[in-house]
């Protein structure tokens, strides 16, 4: 696997609170942006994308980077702050098999819905894109980039 | 049977070429094909790999393969993305891929050098059971990744009277399925109707169901017998289902009107395909003689127009046995021409509504082609792109015949970009 998931990122895949968005490229370069996708993390290190919908834009896109060579982007973010965004590449696409009928059956359970496809996705690159974490990462890397103000006693 | 073919190929373009050469066609779906076109043969570290308690073994098909024998192997592949390769065990000396173990995973080589990873197919739990009447539920139904075959009859009428399509080993592979397996040749509704509920026990392992059989010419009208039987026999399925249609593919003999609408009105059959298996009137009179002489190239075609009226656009299908155009010494005697006379057919059927899939075909010594060749790679690459761009251009839906609910047609492989 190309980068790590940290013990943070794990629990944040976990977490009830985390908002999980997923970015694709359609065939014309557009990105495509899905909200409240579910993420789930597996024991090697790669990334689970549990896809309802066949006919999905991002289906249809995650089809085209397998195809390709193609990356889509992961924000991870929940409301104390943390943030963080995964750049990957799809690597598999169970349709069928025990991973597949594994979440199939927990889909089917507990919420009612037609799981099409478990997209696996390696993590190439890992940006934490925290306020806090980024803001003193800022001051520290690019100290021009403020406003005069900001430097005068209040 | 065990007699095998030795073929020579004439120089061709390989995988990489063609997939440099054609750099928006999917390299998978390429190899896909390439591994179609040239059967596999698994070595012996892959076979002592393989788990049966997993791992779904060959069962009863409706054709042969092309080393004429019926062996206990891995019945097929997945590749990562989700694509299915229906593949052909042949004898090595034929130059097929290997499935091999690399790093303790299967894969497939080429000339000693790696080419993917890939999946067996899993074995659904139904194949462990028998039906009430004792018959391997296998026998009854077999399956793909997605899909449930029903193959009710397997006998063609066609081969009667001599005049079975010229690609086909039907009859001589139905013949050995049942000196060898003791598999019926007619399935009984009820095997049928028991075996999919118990395949159905299983969430999430199946998407659509397929039945098709040998052409029945007997009847009132030609095909009404083959019409009855299939009728039957999708009743017997929908007794598993609460609602009236369920997905499923009928490939059949070609029906008028009054046939399609019995079809369509008393069963839940939601597509319907008929296979003119070359798209050039003059190839098919020699390649399919039956359905020459019995219906005609044209009332063959404008049948399927018809049953678009019945089924809707999208829903209804024609299927190409690619390859067999080239046959000589009657088929086309270049890809360029073959593939321009095929798209042209195909664009007249895209217009009216009807879809057209290719299988790559399979010479196979149980038939009268045995020694023939198929075609090369690039031809099959750039059917499978135009008949996609067809149905680009036409708006045109093969989902009842995708990757998922059959996955033996190239083309529609490229369709999950639709």
């Amino acid at each position: 696997m190309g980068a790590h998931l940290s013990e943070e990122i794990r629990e944040l895949l976990a977490s009830q609170d985390t908002t999980a968005v997923l970015a694709t490229v359609d065939a014309q370069g557009s990105p495509h942006v899905v909200a409240g996708v579910p993420l789930r993390a597996t024991g090697e290190g790669a990334l689970l994308y549990l896809e309802y919908f066949e006919s999905s834009l991002t289906n249809k896109n995650l089809t085209r980077s397998i195809w390709f060579d193609g990356k889509v982007a992961i924000a991870l973010s929940n409301s104390q702050g943390q943030s963080f965004q995964i750049t990957g590449k799809p690597i598999k696409n169970h349709i069928t098999g025990p991973l597949f009928l594994e979440y199939y059956g927990q889909t089917n359970e507990k919420e009612s819905l037609n799981l099409a496809a478990v997209w696996e996705i390696e993590p190439l690159a890992i940006r934490n894109e925290g306020v806090r974490f980024r803001k003193e990462q800022e001051e520290r890397t690019h100290p021009f980039y403020t406003h005069l103000d900001r430097l005068t006693a209040a | 049977m065990s007699h095998t073919v030795k073929h020579t190929r004439k120089p061709e373009l390989s995988l990489d070429e063609v997939v440099a050469k054609y750099p928006h066609f999917p390299r998978l779906i390429a190899l896909k094909i390439d591994v179609q076109r040239r059967g596999v043969h698994y070595t012996e570290k892959a076979l002592a790999a393989v788990d049966y308690s997993i791992h779904q073994m060959r069962s009863p098909y409706l054709f042969g393969s092309r080393d004429g024998q019926i062996k206990d192997l891995p019945e097929s592949l997945l590749l990562r993305d989700g694509t299915t390769i229906l593949t052909d065990p042949t004898p090595v000396e034929q130059d097929p891929y290997l499935v091999d173990l690399v790093d303790g995973k299967f894969a497939l080589v080429d000339q000693g050098r790696f080419v993917e990873y890939t999946d067996l197919w899993p074995k659904p739990l139904y194949y462990d059971k028998k039906t009430s009447s004792g018959i391997p539920m296998s026998h009854i139904a077999s399956a793909r990744p997605q899909r449930l075959n029903v193959f009710q009859s397997s006998y063609c009428h066609f081969w009667a009277e001599d005049e079975g399509c010229k690609f086909c080993d039907i009859v001589t592979h139905t013949k050995q399925q049942k000196s060898e397996l003791g598999v019926p040749s007619r399935l009984n509704p009820g095997d049928i109707s028991e075996t999919i509920r118990e395949a159905l026990k299983e969430p999430g392992r199946f998407t659509n169901i397929c039945l098709t059989s040998g052409s029945v010419l007997k009847g009132k009208e030609l095909f009404d017998q083959e019409v009855d039987f299939y009728i039957e026999t999708l009743q017997a399925i929908g007794e598993n289902f609460t609602t009236k249609k369920f997905p499923s593919q009928l490939i059949s003999s070609s029906f008028n009107e009054k046939q399609l609408a019995r079809l369509y009105e008393q069963t839940g059959l939601m597509s319907y395909t008929s296979d003119l298996e070359v798209l050039n009137e003059g190839v098919f009179n020699w390649v399919c003689p039956g359905k020459a002489s019995k219906l005609g190239y044209q009332e063959w075609k404008n049948r399927l127009v018809r049953a678009v009226d019945i089924f809707g656009r999208g829903n209804v299908g024609t299927g190409l046995v690619s390859g067999s155009e080239l046959a000589q010494p009657h088929g086309f005697t270049s890809e360029h021409d073959a593939l321009k006379a095929t798209l042209e057919e195909a664009e007249y059927l895209a217009e009216r509504g009807v879809t057209t899939v290719f299988i790559v075909w399979v010479p196979r010594p149980g038939s009268y082609f045995h020694d023939q060749q198929n075609a090369s790679l690039e031809y099959y690459v750039q059917l499978a792109q135009g008949l996609h761009d067809l149905r680009v251009k036409y708006n045109l839906g093969v989902d009842f015949d995708d990757y998922r609910r059959c996955g033996n047609h190239p083309d529609s492989d490229l369709s999950r970009l639709l």
